[in-house]
Formats: structure tokens, C-alpha cells, sequence
């Protein structure tokens, strides 16, 4: 299965950079995701690569050739849109045979596709059903059966799970990435969802006005972001802002109402503004001891195994920290707490001129 | 505000059953969310409470006052849909004061009537902008603020967040239920999303083939559900078959399919009845004894890991371990396994019932 490489890919839509210099890398087999949020520039990424959108200026490599002329159908790039787009009054098995078909394949050949890609996706006791009659997780193993029955050795994914019910949705991520890994087929799957990055990517990149942010491992981005805006899209932060007031193996920042924290190595210096990250699943609030801030629960949020316990910190704004729905019980809306962490889970972010709440800004 | 009722409520469709037998009542002020698999019959349930579909059997109640003749416009009904559906030529604040517009409010009214609302949905800014310059969780804000506008007591949510990104749907239902209890609404809200009724309900309804499985708060529905497929689909869960080897007034204890013994709180099981345990993730600990199992995968999903393992009795079991805890787990490691007695709730199990309750299309 073909490497894919893009190489300073730009283009505009207005005044709209939906890619800017975008460079990506992705191996032989392997699954990335491209996360961001809505307008980010995902979808594009995908059509330049599937080759139905014509970037202004950049290349498009597979395997070290220049794709960036070539015609759609013959990238062996397939692209699924949410939507599935299958044909509605073709059954499974013609719509997984429209490849095979006009490409006038063998009789011998068809029908041994056929039936290797209905055990695949497990539709072979539906091959005479019309996709309105199938499921959303159906439909959408139909539409991939089809896509690799035409030959795609590039599997382009653009939110693949999104249109499936939450608690489906949450069962096919693993069906879905081991179907991938098992055909060893390359993969770029587009999604916003950080909880379905995180579980099916061998690597994330995190995508923000038509730029990549960051790439890595789920871990990786997870435990160690570039910036803010990283550390709060992938599992939600909490943030302090301040300027530093001590750097040697632990780093310690002081706002201006004299308040320090500490957080893990970072390479800044004495006086430089920054802000410090804490995911919220990091953060502890306890009535025990004194953490780094005091503030009042403002309210809580039930959601199964976990609780949402906000924090209103005076002058500061909102920390959230989530717990175990066990420990629901000991804290209430109106009760005086301390928010405490790990410095080695804080991260520091250099802020230089710029605003933290432009670094977040999600939409 | 009105207390709602829907009594014996069945809707066909030919041979298709959209619901049966349906019996709901909303408390003046309750956040209920109707929660179900896709075809579940849950929007067919508030089309028929608008009036937007009549039902074949049954009746509906608004105030105690039988809907049967009643047309939708006068029921004072404010609807979100998932697809939102703003006037695109008309700017925020146009589109929020359309309601009263039509119905011959005059001028300062409306106007004080609209900004009201947006200042609700903090949108006040934003009024003299289009539908197509502001962001989806903005809009549907907006599509908020237009269903309140019309002095509408009831409201109802037709998957209203699914059509927004993950973050912004998290940040846009504490919003929501801040609203509407700020107003003391009645308030039907229906959603496939199981996290995200347990954060906004007072009171989940679960539906599943037409019909109301069980009925509870979220957090009664998460730690002691009634029904293996509310314990499946509200939240994760391990599913362990086995039958009762001893019970007494101290514990029970179930047999596994490998023999493994495992105890739980007492039940009023009997000896050899078949049983299947459930008992969630977060309630699974790595111990030196215990149910055997071999990691099949590992994963890492923020703050901790999700490791699946295959127990010697076949049962698949997950748990999460902390991302800072110092062992590493790989695929094919052995490990040993306890539940917490107390979380874990014991159903009982016919031939097929575990495939059918499972079942999530």
C-alpha cells in the first residue's frame, strides 16, 4: 500500500485558508487520524489527497510519485463521505460489484470479490438488500466493501461513524480500525471526535485553520501538546496565565493577584508570560488540604462513570475536574475547595503576544 | 408550566410499530430525555405530543386537557430539530422575534420579548448577524431562542446537539439544561446519546422497539439498572454468564463457565439459576487472584488505558488502569482480575436473551 507525503499544499476559498502549507506524512498501512474542529480545513485535506479538489499551489506524493495532476480514479484512493453515497436501488451486492463492473472484470474474478468482501464486512446473508433497508453500521460496510472491491489501497474516511448512533458508534471504532489494520490498507480517517482519535489512530494530527498543529501518537499528543489549543481539543484543560517566576527541573508562574503555581519542566525564562495546561481528568479538587487554588463549586454534571465538578476560581474563571461518580457525594454546588495537581501533569504554553483565548478559540 | 401525559399511545405504520402501548408522564418543570437506538420510536413519540403525527391508538394530555382536536400551533409548543432551520435570510435577531411577529405582538413587545432570550442564549451581541456568519452550536442557540420567543411553556428537543461537534455539544448541553430550568420549562428532549442524557435530565425514559424499557434518574439508570440492555447501552458493562453456586443472606456467589467463583451481594436467586453479572469497567481491578484472563488489546484513551482481556470462562472482561500506574500491559500477558461486590448486579439469563440485549442495530 502507497506512502502518502503532502508538500506545502495551499488553497484558499475567499478569504478562507482552508489549507495553509499543509504538510503531512503517512505510512505504508498506516491509520492517522486528521482531528479538528468543524471548518478546520479536514475535509479539504482529504478531497486534495482523493484528488477531487485541486489544491492552489503544493504536491500530492504517493510513493514518491507526484499525484498532484493525476485524475481521481486512477489515485486507487477512495474517499467514503458521511453519507455513505451508495446506490439506492442497486442491492449490496451490485453496489459492491459497480467497480469490478465497469472496469469489466472476469465473471470469476466478480464473483470471488464478492464473496471475500461480504465475509469481510460481515454482509454475506444481506448481499440482496437494498442499502434503505440496512442499518447505519450496515450501510456503511457496504460502502467500504465497495470501495475495496474497486481496488483502493488508500482508504480516505471523512467522519466515517458520524451519522451512527452514540452507543454503536463507541463498538465500531475497533471493528472499523482492525477491518484497516487486517488489510493493511493506509488510512486517513477525518473526525472531531477526540475520544474516537485517541482509540483508533496509530497516530493523530491535530488540524487547525488549514495548518497542522501537532502529529503524534495518541499519547504523545495527549500527554505532551505544542499549545494550548492541543491541550484543551484533546481531553479538555483547565488553564492559569501568568509570568514565570522560577525555572530549574520544575517551572512555578505567578499571576498578577500573586497566586503561584508549579508546573513540569519547560523551556521558558524568568518573566516570560505563559500559561500553564491542566487536563481536567488531572485536575484534583479537595477539601483535605491546600492545593495551588481556592475557589466555590459552582455545579456538577453527572455522566455515568464519570462526574463534571466545576470550580468557579475568583478572578480566573471556571476549573472543571472530573472524578470518579463514586466521590459524587462529598462535593456540593457552594462548597469552598482547593484545586490541586501534579506538576509533572501541568504543561506550560508560551504565550508570547498572543491571547490564550485566541489559542482556544474552537469555532 | 404544563404537566404532560401520554396514555396508551400506540402508533402503526402498516405492519411496522413506531411504539405500543405507550405510558409517560411529564411533571409541570421535569427535563425528561427519551433515550433509544435509532428506530426506537422516540421521535415519533414527540411528533406526536406536538401534533405533527397522529397517533392510531391513545391519547395525549396537555394540563389534563385531551390534545385529540387541538392543532399544533395552539399547543404551546416550542420545537428544536436536529437539522437546524433558521430563516437564512433574516438576521438573529429577525429570525427570534418571527414568532411573535406573526402573531401581531407590536414592536417594543417583540423587541423586549427577543432580546430577553438572547441575552438568555448570550447572543445579544450577535443579533444583527446571519445564520450563515455564526458557528452550528451558535446557530442552534439561536434555533433556542426562536422556539422560546414564541411563548412556548413546553419544549421539545429533537436531538437538538447531534449535529454539532463533540466539544461544542459538551460545552452547548450545560447551556441547555441552565435554560431551561432558569425558566422552569417542561422540557421532552430526545437524543441516541446516552452521555449526553444522563448530563441534562432530571429523568431518563429508555425506549427500545416502540416500547419503554425502563424509566429512572441518570444516576439510578447508571448504577442499578433494571434491565441488562439499559446496563449495555446507558454506559459500558462486562457481561459474565454463570449460575448460582451458594446464596445466603451475606453474599452470592456465581459459578462461571470455567468454574471461577465470584462473590456478589446477596440476591434472591436460588441455587443453579442461570445468571449473567454486570458490572461496569471503572468496577474491574487487576488483584493476585481472582477471574484469569489474557490481554487481547490495549489502548490508550486519555487519562487512562483500556485493556480487554479474554477470561478463562470466555467471557471477554474490560478495565481501565491509570495512564501513571508504573506496570505496563501488553497483549498476551495473564492477568487476575476482582470486581467490586457491591456495583455489580445480577440479571437473570434465558437462552439467547445476552445476543438480543446486546443487540445495538
Amino acid at each position: 500500500m502507497p506512502e502518502i507525503r503532502l508538500e506545502g499544499i495551499r488553497k484558499r476559498y475567499g478569504s478562507i485558508k482552508a489549507a495553509d502549507d499543509l504538510e503531512l506524512s503517512v505510512k505504508d498501512g498506516e491509520y492517522i487520524c486528521l482531528l479538528g474542529p468543524t471548518g478546520a480545513g479536514k475535509t479539504t485535506a482529504l478531497r486534495i489527497i482523493a484528488g477531487l479538489t485541486e489544491p492552489d499551489s503544493g504536491k500530492v506524493f504517493f510513493d514518491d510519485h507526484d499525484v498532484t495532476d493525476m485524475e481521481p480514479e486512477d489515485r486507487k484512493a477512495v474517499l467514503l463521505s458521511q453519507s455513505y453515497s451508495l446506490f439506492p436501488h442497486m442491492t449490496v451486492a451490485e453496489n459492491v460489484l459497480f467497480g469490478p463492473n465497469i472496469r469489466n472484470w472476469s465473471e470469476e474474478a466478480r464473483i470471488k470479490t464478492l464473496a471475500n468482501m461480504l465475509d469481510l464486512v460481515r454482509l454475506t446473508r444481506r448481499s440482496d438488500a437494498y442499502p434503505k433497508e440496512l442499518s447505519g453500521g450496515m450501510q456503511q460496510r457496504t460502502a467500504l466493501a465497495r470501495a475495496l472491491a474497486s481496488g483502493a489501497e488508500v482508504l480516505l474516511l471523512d467522519e466515517p461513524l458520524r451519522a451512527l448512533d452514540a452507543r454503536l458508534r463507541i463498538s465500531l471504532r475497533y471493528e472499523l480500525r482492525s477491518l484497516a489494520k487486517s488489510l493493511g490498507i493506509t488510512t486517513i480517517h477525518v473526525t472531531h471526535d477526540q475520544d474516537e482519535a485517541l482509540v483508533m489512530a496509530d497516530r493523530i494530527a491535530v488540524i487547525r485553520n488549514g495548518k497542522i498543529q501537532q502529529i503524534g501518537t495518541p499519547i504523545e499528543v495527549f500527554e505532551r501538546p505544542i499549545s494550548p489549543f492541543v491541550a484543551n481539543f484533546l481531553g479538555q484543560s483547565n488553564f492559569f496565565q501568568g509570568s514565570v517566576t522560577y525555572v530549574n527541573g520544575r517551572t512555578e508562574v505567578r499571576d498578577e493577584q500573586g497566586r503561584t503555581v508549579a508546573a513540569g519542566t519547560a523551556n521558558v525564562e524568568v518573566g516570560e508570560r505563559v500559561a500553564v495546561g491542566i487536563k481536567v481528568g488531572n485536575t484534583e479538587i479537595t477539601k483535605e488540604h491546600d492545593g495551588y487554588l481556592q475557589g466555590i463549586v459552582e455545579r456538577t454534571l453527572f455522566e455515568g462513570r464519570d462526574v463534571f465538578v466545576d470550580v468557579m476560581v475568583a478572578g480566573l474563571g471556571r476549573f472543571s475536574s472530573r472524578i470518579p461518580a463514586g466521590r459524587s457525594g462529598e462535593f456540593s454546588v457552594g462548597d469552598k475547595v482547593s484545586i490541586d495537581w501534579s506538576p509533572e501533569k501541568a504543561t506550560v504554553f508560551r504565550l508570547k503576544d498572543r491571547s490564550l483565548d485566541d489559542e482556544l478559540r474552537v469555532e | 408550566m404544563p404537566d404532560v401525559e401520554m396514555k396508551d399511545i400506540t402508533m402503526r405504520w402498516g405492519n411496522v410499530i413506531a411504539a405500543e402501548d405507550v405510558n409517560l408522564k411529564i411533571q409541570d418543570g421535569e427535563y425528561v430525555t427519551i433515550l433509544g437506538p435509532s428506530g426506537c420510536g422516540k421521535t415519533t413519540l414527540v411528533r406526536i405530543i406536538a401534533g405533527i403525527l397522529k397517533q392510531t391508538k391513545g391519547g395525549v394530555y396537555i394540563d389534563g386537557k385531551n390534545m385529540a382536536d387541538v392543532p399544533t400551533e395552539e399547543r404551546d409548543i416550542g420545537y428544536v430539530f436536529q437539522n437546524i432551520a433558521l430563516f437564512p435570510h433574516l438576521d438573529v435577531m429577525e429570525n427570534v422575534s418571527y414568532g411573535p411577529r406573526v402573531r401581531d405582538v407590536k414592536k417594543p413587545e417583540w423587541e423586549r420579548i427577543s432580546h430577553k432570550y438572547l441575552e438568555l442564549v448570550k447572543l445579544l451581541d450577535k443579533m444583527k448577524m446571519f445564520p450563515s456568519e455564526l458557528c452550528g452550536g451558535e446557530q442552534q442557540k439561536v434555533s433556542l431562542a426562536r422556539a422560546l420567543s414564541t411563548g412556548a411553556r413546553l419544549l421539545l428537543l429533537d436531538e437538538p446537539l447531534s449535529a454539532l461537534d463533540a466539544r461544542v455539544r459538551v460545552d452547548l448541553r450545560y447551556e441547555l439544561r441552565r435554560l431551561v430550568k432558569s425558566l422552569g420549562l417542561t422540557t421532552l428532549h430526545v437524543t441516541h446519546d446516552q452521555e449526553e442524557a444522563m448530563s441534562v435530565s432530571d429523568r431518563i425514559v429508555l425506549m427500545r422497539s416502540g416500547r419503554i424499557v425502563e424509566s429512572d434518574t441518570p444516576e439510578t439508570m447508571y448504577m442499578r439498572p433494571k434491565s441488562i440492555f439499559a446496563a449495555y447501552f446507558i454506559g459500558e458493562t462486562n457481561l459474565l454468564e454463570g449460575s448460582i453456586k451458594k446464596t445466603d443472606a451475606a453474599a452470592t456467589t456465581v459459578e462461571l463457565r470455567d468454574g471461577t467463583l465470584i462473590e456478589v451481594a446477596t440476591t434472591d436467586f436460588r441455587e443453579g439459576d442461570p445468571v449473567v453479572i454486570s458490572v461496569r469497567p471503572e468496577y474491574v481491578y487487576p488483584a493476585v487472584a481472582g477471574i484469569h484472563a489474557i490481554v487481547s488489546s490495549v489502548t490508550f484513551v486519555g487519562t487512562h488505558f483500556r485493556i480487554v482481556a479474554v477470561a478463562d470462562s470466555d467471557d471477554k472482561v474490560e478495565f481501565d488502569v491509570p495512564a501513571t500506574v508504573e506496570r505496563e500491559y501488553n497483549k498476551g500477558d495473564d492477568v487476575n482480575l476482582t470486581i467490586d461486590k457491591r456495583s455489580a448486579i445480577v440479571y437473570a439469563r434465558t437462552p439467547g436473551e445476552l445476543g438480543e440485549a446486546t443487540k445495538l442495530e
